[in-house]
């Protein structure tokens, strides 16, 4: 699958479009893509003269949304025709729980999502998986909880952080499609 | 009997879990919404969950049951084919 076909399958468009190429799919189990990261990547656009290597270290909230625009792929793709994401529907990052951060990844970095499709319930994918840079493994995902809902069924975001605080909870509002306000 | 038991525990600290309260929290027959002010999604989280950890598929269809931890458990065992 190359970016013109993801970004046919996929809501996200630049700068937060996180997945390059996809290289291998099983539909309905397994995926894996790629995104590569350059120097020239918006999230460094605020650095400074004085900034340092670790000031370059890619966000983990960005590397879990590509991982989850990785995991959307394979359940949309494994998803029926009628299933797949129409005008009328929204993409929803609902949470992701046991997300272990095992090391960055820095410009020049390709780095490659290995995404596993648990189970999927009434319109909810849990995917689970890896996210490596080279040969080093940087994240672990226990699960990642995503949700298709009808657009007219979603409320407007709240304004304000809407995350519950547990420490292994990434709030929804690191979302780019908005968290989890599923009436 | 024990083990029983000890899947009812297990089934408790899952749904804490996902609630994200603390174990002893969570009473027999709290209502998950009400109590816990859980949405629809975390009913069907804790259906996934309940398939990874006890390879038991609870039909969509029973999502409204799964409304404390007692009936949430009576379900599962249902299912499950787990004796009284």
């Amino acid at each position: 699958m190359n970016a013109a076909e993801i970004r046919a399958a996929l809501p996200q468009r630049h700068p937060l479009l996180l997945v390059d190429r996809v290289t291998s799919l099983e539909p309905g189990v397994a995926i894996e893509t790629v995104k590569a990261i350059t120097a020239t990547e918006p999230c460094y656009a605020h650095l400074g003269d004085d900034a340092t290597v670790e000031d370059y270290a890619y966000p983990a909230s960005l590397l879990i949304e590509s991982f989850g625009q990785s995991a959307a792929l394979l359940w949309l793709d494994g998803s029926a025709p009628s299933h797949r994401l129409t005008d009328d529907a929204l993409l929803l990052f609902v949470g992701a729980r046991e997300y272990t951060v095992e090391g960055r990844a820095y410009p020049g970095d390709v780095v490659r999502h290995v995404v596993r499709l648990e189970r999927v319930v009434a319109d909810t994918a849990f995917a689970t998986g890896e996210s490596w840079a080279g040969e080093r493994r940087i994240a672990t995902v226990g699960s990642l909880i995503a949700a298709r809902r009808p657009r007219a069924t979603v409320a407007e975001p709240a304004p304000g952080p809407t995350g519950t605080g547990a420490d292994r909870t990434i709030p929804a509002n690191t979302s780019a499609q908005g968290g989890r306000h599923v009436r | 009997m024990s083990g029983d038991n000890e899947r009812y525990e297990q089934l408790r600290e899952i749904i804490a879990e996902v609630l994200e309260i603390e174990t002893d929290e969570l009473t027999d027959t709290g209502d998950f919404a009400e109590e816990y002010q859980a949405d629809s999604l975390r009913a069907i989280e804790i259906l996934a969950r309940i398939d990874k950890e006890f390879k038991v598929e609870i039909p969509q269809s029973e999502l409204p049951e799964l409304r404390n931890l007692k009936a949430t458990y009576d379900a599962v065992a249902r299912h499950a084919g787990w004796q009284d």
